[in-house]
């Protein structure tokens, strides 16, 4: 071996430790910030203290609260309320005759608070007062009609597929921040949010995890593992169609759960073409049942689809909560999928004709073989460990993004591979995607697009758990098959949050697990209603199989019918 | 002797144009190129991460398989053909192909199961076929 070639080597091993080395400390930081006490501030000086609310009973942050002495123009004090709408005002040492307290938000009609000649004497004592609570009156503002219109137009260039998801959610957080900064100034009603709040807005949680599963999910794939899988369904089938869409459906159904639906169907679609090519039979009878179940599959764990990364986080749900909660109603909706699916295709799988000569075949046992063994027992082995600790990772305080980046640095140890190669898969588009959608996300929340859907859904079902639960399933799945579901859920957990905290007995997280039920199944009922689908009707179309728009409706909604109404049932009982 | 070239994607709605060609390829005494382009232009439907690398693989695999079973095809009909698997746009791939291969006509096909807005519908085909014959001065046949 050359120097050059040892140096190389050494250098990727360096590169490689260091990497891995970063991790261990952000690990090691994040369980120390968990187990030191939180100090607690100390203030000696009287203080006027009191919590911002809105007219729904959310704490409203980042109210600006100003007290005002004799009438002066200029504020003696002024703070800024916390994540629970809490302020804390401390009187200067200053002579006053009376005082005001003044709190103001953009997108809030501003309130005023006086205290009477008892409280202005306690608080010459130095004592310190608690102010009644501030509830805040919403103003729908010229900002408002912006963000509103900008998030329905971000949907609808998704949806008309007039421009790329990343870049309608670029342009749509552009619009929100660009008209923010340079409209306010003009109009002070034009002000949505500034960046900083904006930032505020996005879940780092969700962009570590996404990354994290990027890296691990690039080793994996490379391996051949999914193409081997599905020569090894057509093999223990025996020719026979309809058993061999089962197994398929079972295997996409568990690939998805535990790595990602579109990866999944992006691997399996090839070689079950292939398959079904070498059976005789139409494709798409094969096809179509694994993009279904695919789908369906992904809802069971936290990593199965983008919706539950989301959900997940916002909701403080963990991969176990996932697992134990939503895995017996997918086991139901996938069987019910799979009855569904033999009636269906039954005369599709009838026509199995095979005639392909032994080197098709060969050339089928040759796409669907492990073509890196060695890295797939190493890649696999980390894998499964990394499912162990997404499982009781929480119970030592590892929350998934952090088990995410350890398993993709140990991962990457492990296979020795080329560090520079392997992060040129994390897809910075698709992060970008997330990251401009928080921000669009966050001006609903802002201007009070979000508190009037909750304040509509609350008034729908009043204090009923069962009824939300039937809105938020149903509600979810029928939207998700006109508008992508990512931002489409994204939209609504802060919505869903807040019915979870108004309604009783909604505090055992059922309504998160609805949203994630109805939006990951709803998926299934266009063609349009997921990425699994657009990528495999992709797939399908360049092999000669088009699928079009309303030949995929005739399957998926009926399909989407059947398994939400499984699902809805599974969460009844449940919960 | 000339060369033809048949641009494919498989499947049963291409089945109509690969017998033309072969039957062209026979009468004419020509040799047969079936050609399928890897076109991955559907990753652009999904904002989630996927390899290109990887998937362009897999569908390499699949155009190789498709390119064997027309290639088998004419086989049973007493014709060899050879197979060209090219990635990227499909029509510029196309016409680059005719050049490299040197084509003496180009057999383009409707697939059955088409829609109206694919690159293979009647109007837009018969387009294309003016556009490479102005483009290369190959003779391109359209079968419908």
């Amino acid at each position: 071996m050359s120097e050059l070639g040892r140096c190389e080597r050494r250098h990727r091993k360096i590169s490689r430790l260091l990497f891995a080395g970063l991790i261990v400390v952000a690990l090691a930081s994040s369980l120390v910030h968990q187990l030191l006490p939180a100090s607690a501030a100390d203030s000696r000086r009287p203080e006027l203290v009191g919590w911002v609310t809105d007219p729904l009973g959310e704490p409203v942050q980042n109210a600006e609260v100003s007290m005002y002495a004799d009438g002066m123009k200029e504020p003696i004090a002024v703070a800024e309320s916390q994540g629970d709408g809490e302020f804390a005002l401390e009187l200067p040492e200053v002579p006053f005759e009376t005082l005001s307290v003044d709190v103001s938000r953009p997108h809030f009609h501003s309130q005023t608070w006086s205290p009477t000649p008892d409280e202005l004497e306690l608080l010459r004592q130095g004592a310190t007062i608690r102010l009644p609570d501030i509830t805040m009156e919403r103003r729908i503002t010229l900002g408002f009609w912006v963000a509103t219109l900008t998030f329905v137009g971000m949907l609808a260039l998704i949806a008309l597929e007039r421009l790329h998801n990343t870049m309608a959610a670029l342009l749509g957080a552009a619009i929100v921040l660009g008209v923010s900064s340079v409209g306010s100034p003009l109009n002070p009603d034009l002000f949505i949010l500034d960046f900083e709040q904006a930032l505020q807005y996005v879940d780092f949680d969700v962009i570590f995890l996404v990354m994290g599963m990027m890296i691990v999910i690039g080793i994996l794939e490379a391996t051949g593992i999914f193409q081997w899988t599905a020569y090894q369904a057509y093999r223990l089938s025996r020719g026979r169609a309809w058993l061999l869409a089962i197994i398929l459906m079972i295997l996409t159904s568990v690939a998805s759960a535990m790595l990602d639906n579109v990866t999944t169907m992006l691997l399996m679609t090839p070689i079950t073409l292939e398959i079904a090519l070498v059976l005789g039979i139409n494709p798409l009878a094969l096809i179509i049942p694994e993009v279904l179940a695919s789908n369906i599959g992904g809802i069971s764990t936290l990593i199965g689809t983008p919706t539950n990364i989301l959900i997940g986080s916002y909701a403080d749900i963990g991969f176990a909560d996932f697992l134990i909660n939503l895995t017996p109603g997918v086991v139901l909706a996938q069987t019910a999928l799979t009855i569904y699916v033999l009636v269906v295709f039954r005369r599709q799988y009838r026509e199995v004709s095979g005639g392909l000569s032994p080197a098709m075949l060969d050339r089928l046992r040759e796409n669907g073989r492990i073509t890196r063994p060695k890295t797939l027992a190493k890649a696999g082995t980390v894998f499964v460990l990394m499912l162990l600790l997404f499982i009781f990772g929480e119970q030592i305080h590892l929350v998934p993004a952090v088990t995410a980046i350890l398993g993709a640095a140990v991962m990457l140890l492990v296979v020795d591979t080329d560090i520079q190669e392997m992060l040129k898969v994390v897809d910075w588009t698709t992060l970008m995607f997330f990251i401009a959608l928080f921000m669009v996300i966050g001006a609903l929340q802002e201007v009070g697009l979000i508190s009037l859907i909750a304040a509509g859904i609350k008034q729908l079902v009043g204090e009923n758990l069962n009824l939300a639960l039937l809105v938020i399933v149903w509600s979810g799945a029928l939207l998700s098959g006109v508008i992508d579901n990512i931002p489409f859920t994204a939209a609504m957990l802060p919505v869903v949050g807040y019915l979870t905290r108004t309604i009783p007995g909604a505090s055992s997280k059922v309504l998160f697990y609805g949203l994630s039920v109805g939006s990951a199944m709803g998926g299934n009922s266009t063609l349009i209603g997921s990425s699994p689908n657009m990528v495999t009707a992709g797939i399908a179309e360049r092999a000669g199989y088009p699928v079009s728009y309303v030949a995929f409706l005739k399957v998926g909604l009926p399909a989407t019918i059947i398994t939400v109404a499984m699902g809805t049932i599974w969460l009844l009982i449940r919960f | 002797m000339g060369r033809i070239l048949c641009p494919t994607r498989g499947g049963e709605g291409s089945y109509r144009t690969q017998d033309a060609a072969i039957a062209m390829a026979k009468e004419r005494g020509d040799e047969l190129v079936f050609l399928y382009v890897v076109d991955l232009d559907f990753l652009n439907k999904t904002e989630r991460a996927v390899r290109p690398d990887v998937v362009a693989e897999e569908m390499r695999h699949l155009g190789e398989f498709l390119l064997g079973m027309a290639q088998e095809r004419a086989h049973n009909q007493g014709v060899d053909a050879a197979y060209v698997l090219r990635e990227g746009d499909v029509q510029a791939e196309i016409e680059a192909a005719a050049l490299e291969e040197e084509a003496t006509m180009v057999v383009l096909g409707q697939s059955a199961a088409d829609d109206p807005a694919c690159a293979f519908a009647p109007e837009s085909l018969l387009r294309f076929a003016q556009k490479i014959e102005a483009g290369t001065g190959i003779e391109t046949r359209v079968v419908c």
